[in-house]
């Protein structure tokens, strides 16, 4: 696993988050094809939903998947270039025993994940996840004879039905009669192909950058304020009423401003809450995410429970919870009446629904409190990462860490959190707080704590 | 000592679905393939097996993943796809199927770019390749492309190769028995474009091979019958993947796959180009007569199609084959292929005006056993030694197990390259003496 001069060399990261890596060197059909005979075997019978998001290697990677799943006596249905939330749409409302969805998200090129969904969409809980892992370690697959091998079809997935579904969440004559021109960056992944007929849906004046799945991303796959240049300058350029960027498989999103101003993808979550103001009581999000999640759940008057990072963690807090809606600081946002997967069409649908009630976007935020954020990332090797997080911990301890997911720390004027990425080998460091200074002051403290 | 199931060899992988032929074995192997050709323009086809579906994708996989372009033929018989592969100038072929084996087993053939199958040495470099799993893996996979034309070429090369028009004059009735196999789809339609009256047993693709895939007398009852019932010239019988051809004579009796060949190589013979001929080492005595009659030379290799197709082109032998039923026609192409072979014995009885049943007659009458037996991987040596010392006189030959052959009866016996047993073959002009050579070797084994 050591490379040269201690950088990490095989790039595989193995969680409830997916099983990720570089395409081809460490992530390969040879592993997808054991984590899929895992999974079905796990799932012991039943049809599996599978989709894939356009990269490159997805066909092929789904090809490994799909003879695994059906020698382990699973059928398949796939439904090919589709946004993961989609299918964990189509999940809530079909029976499937399970899925996979072949996607990374907001990895960059050449990265490629899988990422298995439970029988009602959600990505697996950290003991499901155990007991697929188990399997896979001890290589104890499932083995169906002949005749008992599942079998391979093709889905259509019913957008008509996904988009009824929104108009019922959010005020579609009003969408329509406002008749927003809107900029969209779905970066060449799974969103390019249902985005015309979403905005025909809504009669949208749409102008579509970058919708060729397949082709390799115009920016990392990560929206947020640095990747939005090009839609900052199409919506200045087209007097645009406001433009936006997804994700390679539309589970995240971050939103322009008609006035060309990208906005931070921790405005997602509070913007989506507002849109539903009066219609929320419990809502989860995670350790990691911004003062503005506290801040419009008040708003709401909805009460906010923080959960473990990442979409497993939050789902199924939110099913233990009782909560109605969730979402991080990335851009995301899942609303349990609807499906159980961070959806950015569904943020999408309930930001326009705002627009028509509440103007433009520019003075939706204006009333949001400023905060001051920082965001970093330092690439820990996975073997130093132990005890670095260990003497945090006790460099913290007076201030009693909170440890759901690496530590938090709150003070009056600053909160941060440490903890390492699932899906990348890096500390992931965020600090917010209500004045530069202090975000400035603690984030040279934590650089001086992480030297390694 | 234990062996398995599966067995990795230079002819490709072969295992029993659900139990040693695992998706990962198969990506693996495919992954291998294709990084030992440099990637390119690779076909894939398969025969009616339901595993046949689960295989290909995993052969998907593993093609995209170390550069190549997978084509998909769907079901084919391999002599078409091995046609294909050269016409189209690919730069190889994967064949799903397991031929004869029962419908449990699957398997993967190789195939070059020139349409035939890798040489031992090659698929003993790939093999390495296989074992050591250092694959060259690419970073931004090709597609899959399809195309369900995959059987033109072949009915291209027949055209080019015969003249039809004797056995379109003719008008034979013929029933055919593709075993719900790799012909299935195609059979009817090309004896139909020969003006034969076609007669249907089996053509239907259930996935459950509706009797044993290999088209042995004992597993044609049905063909007999139909052949029977519907007063035809003749029966004939498929593989699962179309390499072999067995035939009924108008009378409803199967002739047996050894005078299949032989009746197939003397109507080539007496109709067309003279040249040697190529069979295998387990080849009946029938074929010598057939070559002496025609004053060309007979000459023999060790089992296995490559071998029979290598020697014919080192040669330039028009006709060669293997007893059990796979007939080979160069100028159509150096691969068994079972469609050639029925237009050989169609052109036979239009040229000669005989039945197929004096047609058989006119040649020897020869009894052939053909046996099988589970060994001990390290007890075979032993059997060879004690064969040579029950068996001292006779011509030995020891390119292939070991073959002994006397005035008036030989053997073979030899390791299958397929399945983990010995197989033994003895043929004589006596069922009594081939019996009890039989018989006499069982023993010592």
């Amino acid at each position: 696993m050591r490379g040269k001069g201690g950088k990490v060399k095989e790039k595989v990261r193995i969680s409830v988050s997916g099983i990720r890596g570089r395409v081809p060197d460490a992530f390969h059909v040879e592993l997808v094809s054991q984590f899929a005979s895992s999974f079905a075997t796990f799932l012991d019978s039943g049809t599996l939903a599978l989709c894939r998001d356009g990269r490159p290697s997805g066909h092929m990677l789904e090809m490994a998947a799909v003879a695994s799943a059906v020698a382990a006596g699973c059928d398949c249905t796939c439904f090919g270039v589709l946004p993961t939330p989609l299918l964990q749409f189509l999940m809530t409302r079909e029976s499937f025993s399970g899925g996979m969805a072949v996607s990374a998200g907001h990895n960059p090129l050449p990265w490629n994940a899988v990422i298995l969904l439970n029988e009602e969409g959600r990505y697996l809980e950290t003991s499901e996840g155990a007991e697929v892992f188990n399997i896979h370690e001890a290589g104890d697959f499932r083995k169906a004879a002949w005749r008992d091998l599942g079998h391979r079809n093709h889905g259509a997935f019913p957008m008509e039905d996904y988009l009824e579904a929104l108009g019922e969440i959010v005020d579609v004559s009003r969408i329509r009669k406002a008749r927003f021109k809107v900029v969209a960056d779905p970066c060449n992944g799974a969103a390019s192909s249902c985005l015309e007929r979403f905005g025909e849906y809504f009669d949208l004046d749409l102008i579509v950058l970058n919708d060729h799945p397949g082709r390799p991303f115009p920016h990392p796959p990560e929206p947020n304020e640095e990747n939005a240049t090009q839609v900052e300058a199409v919506v200045k350029a087209t007097a645009a009423d406001l433009g936006f960027l997804l994700n390679s498989d539309a589970s995240r999103i971050s939103f322009v401003t008609g006035e060309g101003k990208a906005l931070s993808e921790e405005l997602t979550f509070p913007l989506s809450l507002l849109a539903l103001k009066g219609r929320l009581h419990k809502i989860v999000t995670t350790t990691s995410t911004s003062y503005l999640a506290d801040w419009a759940c008040q708003r709401i008057g909805a009460e906010l429970i923080r959960s473990k990072v990442g979409q497993s963690g939050v789902v199924h807090a939110m099913e233990e919870e009782g909560a109605e809606a969730g979402g991080e600081g990335s851009g995301s946002f899942v609303l349990s009446s609807f499906s159980h997967g961070y959806d950015a069409l569904l943020s999408l649908s309930l930001l326009l629904d705002l627009a028509t009630r509440s103007g433009g976007l520019k003075e939706i935020v204006a009333p949001f409190p400023t905060f001051w954020r920082k965001k970093l990332k330092i690439d820990v090797p996975p073997w130093e990462t132990y005890r670095l997080m260990d003497r945090l911990e006790e460099a913290y301890a007076e201030e009693n860490p909170d440890i759901i997911d690496g530590i938090r720390i709150e003070r009056d004027d600053v909160w941060f959190n440490i903890r390492p990425s699932t899906t990348e080998f890096t500390l992931r460091i965020i600090v917010e707080g209500r004045s530069e200074a202090a975000v400035e002051a603690a984030q040279t403290e934590i650089r001086e704590r992480v030297r390694i | 000592m234990r062996t398995s199931d599966l067995k990795i060899s230079i002819s490709g992988i072969r295992g029993i679905v659900g139990q040693s032929l695992t998706p990962q074995l198969i990506i693996k192997f495919a992954e291998a393939f294709s990084t030992y050709i440099g990637g390119g323009d690779i076909a894939m086809a398969t025969d009616t097996r339901p595993s046949g579906e689960m295989v290909k994708s995993a052969v998907s996989a593993g093609l995209l993943s170390c550069g190549a372009s997978p084509l998909d033929l769907g079901i084919l018989p391999i002599p078409s796809l091995q046609i294909y592969t050269r016409e189209h100038r690919l730069d190889g072929a994967i064949s799903v199927t397991a031929s004869h084996n029962p419908v449990e087993w699957n398997a993967l053939k190789l195939i070059k770019r020139d349409g035939r199958f890798l040489y031992p040495y090659e698929a003993e470099e790939l093999l390495d390749f296989y074992f050591q799993g250092k694959f060259r893996r690419v970073e931004h996979p090709l597609t899959i492309r399809s195309d369900d034309r995959g059987f033109q070429p072949h009915l291209r090369k027949i055209k080019e190769c015969f003249d039809l028009s004797a056995i379109r004059r003719r008008g034979f009735k013929a029933v055919i028995d593709p075993c719900g196999g790799a012909a299935a789809p195609y059979v009817s339609r090309f004896l139909s474009e020969l003006g034969v009256d076609v007669v249907e047993v089996n053509t239907e693709i259930t996935g459950t091979f509706p009797r044993g895939p290999e088209p042995l007398p004992e597993n044609l009852t049905a063909l007999s019958e139909a052949v029977k019932r519907s007063g035809a010239d003749i029966g004939l019988a498929q593989d699962a993947d179309a390499d072999r051809l067995a035939a009924v004579d108008e009378n409803g009796d199967p002739i047996g796959e050894e005078y299949t060949l032989a009746l197939a190589v003397e109507g080539w013979l007496q109709h067309r180009r003279r040249g040697p001929v190529v069979v295998n080492l387990s080849t009946s005595r029938i074929l010598d007569e057939v070559a002496r009659n025609s004053g060309v030379d007979l000459i023999r290799t060790k089992v296995g199609e490559i071998n029979v197709t290598r020697m014919m082109a080192r040669i330039g032998a028009p006709v060669g084959g293997e007893g059990n039923g796979g007939i080979i026609i160069s100028d159509v192409h150096l691969c068994r292929d079972s469609f050639g072979g029925m237009v050989m014995l169609l052109e036979h009885l239009a040229k000669s005006g005989a039945g197929l049943s004096d047609l058989k007659r006119r040649l020897p009458a020869y009894s052939m056993i053909k046996e099988k037996r589970s060994v001990p991987f390290r007890k075979r040596k032993a059997i060879f030694i004690r064969l040579l010392l029950k068996f001292p006189k006779g011509k030995r030959e020891t390119s292939d197990g070991l073959r002994i052959d006397y005035p008036k009866f030989w053997f073979h016996v030899r390791p299958s390259n397929t399945e983990p047993v010995m197989r033994i073959i003895v043929e004589s002009e006596s069922t009594e003496t081939a019996r009890r050579v039989a018989e006499e070797i069982i023993e010592e084994i």
